[in-house]
């Protein structure tokens, strides 16, 4: 069956809440009924067939076509099924979710994934700042799924994160890792200033030096075998992640922050042994 | 049944079901995941005295392994989940853990399981780490050698133990040569392991014992020295015996070593001594699983 596809028509003139757009909360829906379901934008509500064009029937596949950074909410709550996005993916996209995937042929704003418990998320494009974090006044990051952003990202990526994978193939702005409690982060391109910032746990691993605070503490320089493992299982997993099967396994390790326990660690690859 | 002039007994094999898993244990090269492979599956001829029964399955190229090292696949048959979960502990925690670069991992998954880098971790004294990866929990212990990575449990399954046929030959040389090559064709299926050295049981059993402290005891019937002396199973010419034990993780697995086992030993045929090829049964009433000769030969 072809895939629903959802056309954005009009330019909102404020956000538009995207969250009801997910496969189960579409599913068992005729397009008539899907052209029914209210939008939240601003304060107003208004009918999906307002904005959008409708064609196509499968809602376990849901296509977004003309994605813009006023949309929020995309896959909200998700639990299965795939949703694409082409164009921007808007803010909170991903935020609570619990599995399915999220895949977006564009950019994609802020606090991406946030709260999100299980599921994958590619971005095919650069993301924003708070991938991975918490929902908004949580004291916890993510706590499960994949994150995978294919461009550069903004600051405090994985932010408190908990559990499951974040991996940004470019560059990631300052503070990525901050306050993570376990989790593992990996930033293939340079990293800001000060990755890891009050982690308790979990693994940030860099593609290159960063500028570390002075809380980390130097283990030398290390062949760590767990890093084939995660990098091939991570890649079996999902082959698009199968950039990671090329990493080395050779590390410089930090451990920290010692400002919070320091059972964290930075890994930082090894450029010389890097194939 | 006659197979090369070797008389093939109408009887069958008796088994028993145990409780079994498989471990892959990976090393940063081969030699180093035999050397766990060797001492975990050391001393696990027999549960009669052993705790639990072990043998290596087979050697695992780098593709076939989670961390794409190259490694081993051993499985690990007690007689109940209790004993193979004190046991694979034991043995991983002793052999495989001291063994340089060495890893372990689950060899199968199942709905029932037994703890590894669960108990294990405990070793790292506070400074192990778990990293959970695509659903499965691993534990980073720091060690010696770096790390050692161990998978959290590792699934338990019903298996079988005491598949099994006997070679009666001229001569125990004649015997040997015949299950040397046994042993050789049933390399390489898949689930099934030989516990006993080289495969053999030099030594095979009866139930019980005239002295009651004895749980099991030499099995007269097929002691060579004895046959005209005791109620022997023996014919005249027999001057040697051996005993093939299989334990498997199927029916099939069992079925398939036997067959293959039992041609291989025969193909020397009655001219090079070999006289008869029959299995170790206790009337059928002890075990659920039959492995009747006849039927696995046809």
């Amino acid at each position: 069956m072809n895939p629903l596809t959802l056309t954005l028509r009009a330019q909102p003139e404020t956000w538009l809440d995207l969250s009801p757009l997910t496969p189960d909360g579409l599913a068992g829906k005729s397009a008539t009924a899907i052209g029914r379901v209210r939008l939240r934008t601003g304060r107003r509500s208004v009918p999906l067939r307002e904005l959008f064009d409708v064609a196509g029937g499968d809602p376990e596949h849901i296509r977004i076509r003309g994605g813009m950074s006023r949309l929020a909410g995309i896959g909200s709550r998700m639990t299965r099924g795939t949703i694409e996005v082409q164009g921007h993916g808007g803010q909170r996209l991903g935020q609570g979710m619990r599995g399915g995937n999220v895949i977006v042929r564009g950019h994609a704003g802020d606090q991406i994934a946030a709260g999100m418990t299980g599921g994958t998320i590619h971005i095919y494009g650069d993301a924003g700042d708070f991938i991975g974090a918490g929902l908004p006044g949580a004291t916890r990051g993510m706590s499960g799924g994949v994150v995978a952003i294919h461009g550069n990202a903004g600051a405090r990526v994985a932010d408190g994160m908990r559990r499951g994978l974040v991996v940004v193939s470019g560059n990631a702005g300052e503070l990525a890792g901050s306050q993570m409690q376990a989790g593992t982060l990996v930033i293939l391109g340079s990293a800001g200033r000060h990755p890891g910032y009050g982690m308790r746990r979990g693994t940030i691993i860099l593609g290159g030096p960063a500028e570390l605070l002075p809380t980390f503490r130097s283990c030398g320089q290390l062949e760590m075998d767990f890093l084939r493992l995660l990098f091939r299982q991570a890649a079996s997993a999902d082959a698009r992640l199968e950039l990671l099967r090329r990493l080395p396994a050779t590390v410089h390790r930090y451990a920290g922050d010692s400002a919070a326990g320091g059972t964290g660690e930075v890994l930082v690859l090894s450029r010389a042994s890097r194939r | 049944m006659r197979i090369n002039g070797v008389t093939i007994d109408d009887t069958f094999a008796e088994a028993f079901p145990m409780r079994a898993t498989r471990l892959v244990i990976t090393a940063r090269n081969a030699k180093w995941a035999r050397h766990a492979a060797q001492a975990l599956t050391g001393f696990a001829s027999s549960v009669i005295a052993c705790g639990c029964e072990a043998g290596i399955e087979r050697e695992l190229a780098p593709a076939e392994t989670p961390d794409g090292r190259p490694g081993v696949a051993v499985l690990v048959f007690a007689m109940s989940k209790k004993q193979l979960a004190e046991q694979v502990l034991k043995r991983v925690g002793q052999s495989v853990m001291t063994t340089a670069t060495s890893a372990c991992y689950a060899g199968l998954r199942a709905d029932d399981s037994i703890p590894l880098g669960k108990s294990l971790r405990y070793f790292g004294d506070g400074h192990q780490i778990s990293k959970l990866v695509n659903g499965i929990r691993y534990w980073r212990i720091p060690v010696m050698h770096g790390e050692f990575v161990c998978e959290e449990t590792t699934g338990v399954i019903k298996g079988i133990g005491g598949g099994n046929f006997i070679v009666i030959a001229r001569t125990t040389a004649q015997a040997l040569a015949a299950c040397e090559k046994a042993i050789a064709a049933m390399r390489g299926i898949a689930g099934a392991v030989t516990t006993f050295p080289g495969g053999v049981v030099g030594s095979g059993s009866k139930v019980g014992s005239r002295y009651k402290f004895m749980i099991a005891s030499t099995n007269e019937a097929f002691c060579p020295t004895l046959k005209g002396q005791v109620r022997s199973e023996l014919p005249p010419e027999a001057g040697g015996v051996l005993e093939i034990v299989i334990d498997g993780l199927d029916q099939q697995s069992i079925r398939a070593c036997m067959r293959a086992g039992i041609r291989a030993a025969c193909r020397p045929g009655a001219k090079a001594g070999i006289l008869r090829v029959t299995a170790g049964n206790y009337g059928g009433k002890l075990g659920p699983h039959h492995f009747h000769l006849w039927d696995i030969l046809r």
